[in-house]
């Protein structure tokens, strides 16, 4: 090293040095020459940042009927609570608040770690609450009233499993939505189920903050600034909440009537109704429902309800079919040439099929002498579905079956949890390791096999013969607005597949099922109507031929039959008589959806 | 290439300074983030204790190479360097409106810490093979241009701070090789021309007041004066002996935004006071003085260069960070060596040191 470097590195040396005192000076003019200044700074700083809860988007029907609101609503919280002031405190608010002692401290400790926001104690107090903590303040150190929104249903159960519910989000949640990026607190509201857990990104919207000033007792005493939250977007349904009401209040009629006539096993039921032109949900009820308003305190009692108030039967529940099955083999019969309009199968009465087996019939054992496909279907005969389904065989069922949409999804994605239910098949067989009869095919064609089927896919089918195979996916929101108004997304109709049919086995379907609701028909009531209804009924033996189970009673079909606004699936579980649960049913629905206004 | 003699010559001191700052560094980030949104109160401790590791492994593993190896990867380094940083431009990850960090799955990793500790390898490079002829004016322009390459870049991301760390690093570089004090009062002159020329046109409103609202803190308590008031609280507050690891109102309040980060001095202020912020000082200027050391003895010219540009970039983040924490500096995005929390930065930190400890090894020639 040459003695310039060394000079150089010299000066190196005390420019680092001069740093240092420079920098240690500074220090000991902050904090030995400024301390009081800075210590009674430190004190009397209690500037809080204060999250302000935004409101939740608002849910509205087609018409704009609002369906999910918000009102205002008190929250009991705790800002900084000096140690010493803990236990007297917390015993006061254990009995404000109906909650003991421990808890109250629990969570005290368990926030200790993990934010520096207030800790929410309880949601939506009463008014009498909020003035017992006012008139005390002065005793109460660091409890503060946050006034938040509050999810509010005016319908009460109106539509609930489609709305869904909110509730506090859980530990596992949290971790979630923080892994994901998304900023929750312990403490905040999140959507639990149906398209408030869905669509919870849109509805929630982004918290604000209140930067203030408190005094020592936690009131606030100025705001120095504040950024306001931003109101989560709004969800326009596809749902007529009026026909949803009516669809709701004409199901728990029947079946409450059911019931008083001493069919105990009745309880429970599910209705979908969809616009066949676009695949948009009209109603979607499931019975029974519950009270999002108060689904917290209902809770344990609804999760212990034997009708299971909090499933959504509607997507979810999956029924056998029963003879609403008739149209998958009459339009695989004409399609596959097996027969034509003319051709005719005498049915003669119960009759022994396979060699060993109980002989199988129509209802009550009738005899409906020679019919062609279309009197089949008003009539219902079960030996005219028996020799096709022979004719048929059972792979040729299960095609059109698939292409119908059973054992398959809908595609319903506004909502989760869509069930696919089961086509009873070879291959279904084969997978359960069960064995296939011969005889089997003849169950699998009237529907008393084992296939299971969701009401939405029931009504997904209705759909697809009344507008000729096209399967649209079935929607429930039809656009989503910002809290300005303005539209950030509609949703059009989604054309997920078509069924390429002859033009002559649609007219042939419909035109039977136009015959079940004329007289001489298996729903001949409904031909009273002012507007003609197609469809079919059903009525699935349920639990085996052994136990006293009464059959589940099921409904498909849409209407005007000439140019179809409505396709519709009901079923009554356990409802014993079509004529009693299922067609009323249809009367209130279609009768609501085609009542004018006002009248 | 590995012999024990070599060890006899490792200076412990130094490696027991970085140790300290280290430590002194975890147990700060302890205490600053144990109120967190993640709910767990060792979750940034944990993290940054697994880079303490791998940062120790890299550091011993650059010492046992022996530097000359690295000397002759020079300009392959420069080559590496700057790919990284265009790397980062086109496919970096975008966060707090700049774009500085790639994202690797396992980690996110930030080419421009490493830009810093590269450059300090490739300039002394280039110098020492220039060295004694600099008396001409435009001698030492290549060198300017090498440093201007990868600083463009950063300012670009945009990150001021670190392009800034690179230009005061590489004049102090410049300085030591020898160039003529009147070249470098020129080129201070234009520094200061520049940087007045960008203050008021390069800059917008809100950025010329975060550069100057320090002169006045007390005007803005809220808004871009917010951060220094409660840092300075925070410090002021702190007192003589502070007020006890864990127990600072400020910082357990999370008053201060990048508390574990750009603003753990303020921590370590409030929490153990005036002789816990000397003491850091003291541990600072003790490692700063090996280095330096280190610089006197080296075996040749290059060494002398790389450990005067690691105790030159040291010396400036500390100033700048500390400076900002007690407001006699800017408010500016730089971290404080070995104690903020963040992976790229400690790393590039340990790997700094491990070079200068591997020219204090490989001080004498040996005799085989």
């Amino acid at each position: 090293m040459n003695k310039s470097m060394l000079k150089r590195l010299r000066f190196f040396s005390a420019a680092t040095l001069l740093v240092m005192l420079v920098l240690t000076a500074r220090l000991a003019w902050l904090q030995i020459y400024r301390y009081d200044y800075y210590f009674s700074r430190a004190e009397t700083n209690r500037i809080r940042a204060l999250p302000v809860t935004a409101p939740r988007g608002i849910i509205y029907d087609r018409h704009g009927e609002v369906l999910a609101g918000n009102r205002a609503g008190f929250t009991v919280s705790l800002l900084d609570l000096p140690k010493r002031d803990r236990p007297e405190v917390a015993r006061f608010l254990a009995t404000l608040l109906e909650t003991d002692e421990d808890w109250i401290h629990e969570r005290i400790a368990e926030r200790r770690f993990s934010t520096f926001a207030p800790i929410r104690l309880k949601n939506d107090v009463s008014p009498e609450v909020v003035a017992r903590v006012r008139e005390q303040q002065l005793e109460l150190p660091g409890v503060i009233i946050e006034t938040q929104p509050v999810r509010y249903y005016p319908g009460g159960s109106l539509a609930a499993h489609l709305l869904g519910y909110v509730g506090e989000i859980g530990p596992g949640e949290l971790q979630r939505a923080t892994e994901q990026g998304a900023a929750y607190r312990a403490g905040d509201n999140i959507g639990k189920f149906g398209l408030e857990s869905a669509w919870e990104s849109k509805l929630r919207g982004r918290d604000g903050t209140l930067l203030v000033e408190t005094n020592r007792f936690g009131q606030r005493v100025s705001v120095l600034d504040q950024e306001n939250p931003l109101p989560g977007h709004n969800l326009q349904l596809t749902l007529e909440a009026r026909l949803q009401r009516a669809a709701e209040q004409a199901l728990a009629g029947v079946i409450a009537a059911a019931r008083e006539a001493g069919n105990e096993q009745a309880g429970r039921g599910a209705i979908v109704a969809l616009d066949p032109r676009s695949g948009e949900i009209l109603a979607l009820v499931s019975y029974p429902a519950f009270d999002p308003n108060s689904i917290s305190l209902d809770f344990p009692a609804l999760r212990d309800d034997r009708d299971q108030p909090l499933v959504n039967k509607a997507i979810l529940g999956t029924y056998p079919i029963g003879s609403t099955m008739k149209m998958v083999g009459a339009v695989a019969g004409l399609e596959e040439g097996v027969l034509d309009e003319r051709t005719r199968i005498v049915c003669s009465g119960p009759k022994i099929f396979f060699r060993g087996e109980n002989p199988r019939g129509c209802f009550r054992g009738a005899a409906h002498g020679p019919l062609n496909v279309v009197r089949a279907l008003a009539k219902s005969c079960n030996i005219f579905f028996f020799e096709l389904s022979l004719r048929l065989g059972i792979d040729t069922m299960e095609r059109y079956a698939h292409d119908f949409g059973f054992g398959r999804l809908t595609g319903l994605q506004d909502i989760t949890g869509e069930a696919d239910g089961v086509f009873d098949s070879r291959e279904q067989r084969r997978s359960r390791g069960t064995r296939w009869h011969p005889g089997d095919v003849l169950s699998v064609a009237v529907g008393q096999a084992n296939t299971r089927v969701t009401p939405l896919q029931l009504a997904n089918y209705a759909a697809l013969l009344a507008n000729g195979g096209i399967h649209y996916r079935p929607r429930l929101v039809r656009a989503v607005t910002n809290h300005q108004g303005e539209e950030v997304y509609r949703s059009e109709p989604e054309i997920l597949r078509s069924l390429e049919y002859s033009e002559e086995t649609w007219h042939i379907v419909r035109q039977g099922m136009e015959s079940v609701t004329a007289p001489g028909g298996t729903a001949a009531t409904l031909f009273r109507l002012p507007v003609r209804i197609a469809g079919k009924t059903g009525t699935a033996q349920v639990g085996g031929r052994d136990t006293n189970l009464s059959p589940h009673t099921l409904f498909v079909g849409y209407a005007p039959a000439e140019a179809p606004e409505i396709a519709f699936a009901v079923i009554v579980e356990h409802g014993e008589s079509g004529a009693l649960t299922t067609l009323p049913l249809v009367e209130a629905l279609v009768g609501e959806y085609f009542r004018e206004a006002g009248e | 290439m590995f012999d024990h003699r070599l060890w006899r010559n490792l200076d412990f001191p130094l490696l027991l300074l970085t140790c300290a700052l280290v430590i002194v560094g975890l147990v700060v980030i302890s205490s600053a983030t144990l109120v967190n949104i993640s709910g767990d109160q060792f979750f940034y401790a944990r993290r940054q204790a697994v880079w303490i590791v791998f940062g120790f492994s890299a550091l011993l593993l650059i010492a046992s190479i022996d530097y000359t190896q690295i000397h002759r990867l020079a300009p392959y380094l420069y080559v590496l360097n700057l790919l990284l940083l265009l790397a980062v431009l086109f496919f970096g990850r975008e966060a707090w409106g700049a774009q500085r960090w790639l994202d690797l799955k396992i980690f996110n990793f930030q080419p421009a810490e490493f830009a810093k500790i590269i450059l300090i390898v490739t300039l002394a490079n280039l110098l020492a093979a220039r060295e004694g002829n600099f008396d001409a004016f435009f001698s030492s322009i290549p060198s300017l241009a090498h440093v201007l390459l990868p600083t463009v870049l950063i300012l670009l991301q945009p990150d001021l701070d670190t392009s800034l760390v690179l230009l005061v690093t590489a004049f102090g570089m410049l300085f030591m090789a020898g160039v003529k004090s009147r070249h470098m009062h020129v080129y201070l002159l234009l520094s200061v021309i520049g940087s007045v020329l960008f203050y008021f046109f390069g800059l917008r409103d809100y950025q010329r007041l975060r550069l100057t609202v320090f002169l006045s803190p007390e005007k803005y308590p809220l808004g871009p004066g917010y951060q220094l008031n409660q840092s300075l609280i925070a410090v002021g507050s702190g007192g003589f002996s502070g007020k006890g690891l864990f127990d600072g109102t400020q910082s357990q309040l999370a008053f201060l935004p990048a508390q574990h980060t750009d603003f753990i001095f303020s921590v370590l202020a409030e929490e153990t006071g005036f002789i816990g912020a000397v003491t850091l000082l003291l541990l600072f200027s003790l490692l700063i003085f090996r280095i330096l050391r280190i610089a006197a003895v080296a075996r040749d010219s290059f060494g002398t260069l790389v450990c005067v540009g690691v105790a030159g970039m040291f010396t400036f983040q500390l100033l700048v960070n500390i400076g900002m924490a007690i407001g006699v500096m800017p408010v500016a995005g730089l971290t404080l060596p070995f104690v903020s929390y963040g992976g790229s930065s400690l790393l590039t930190n340990l790997l700094a040191v491990g070079l200068v400890l591997n020219i204090g090894m490989r001080r004498h020639k040996l005799m085989f």
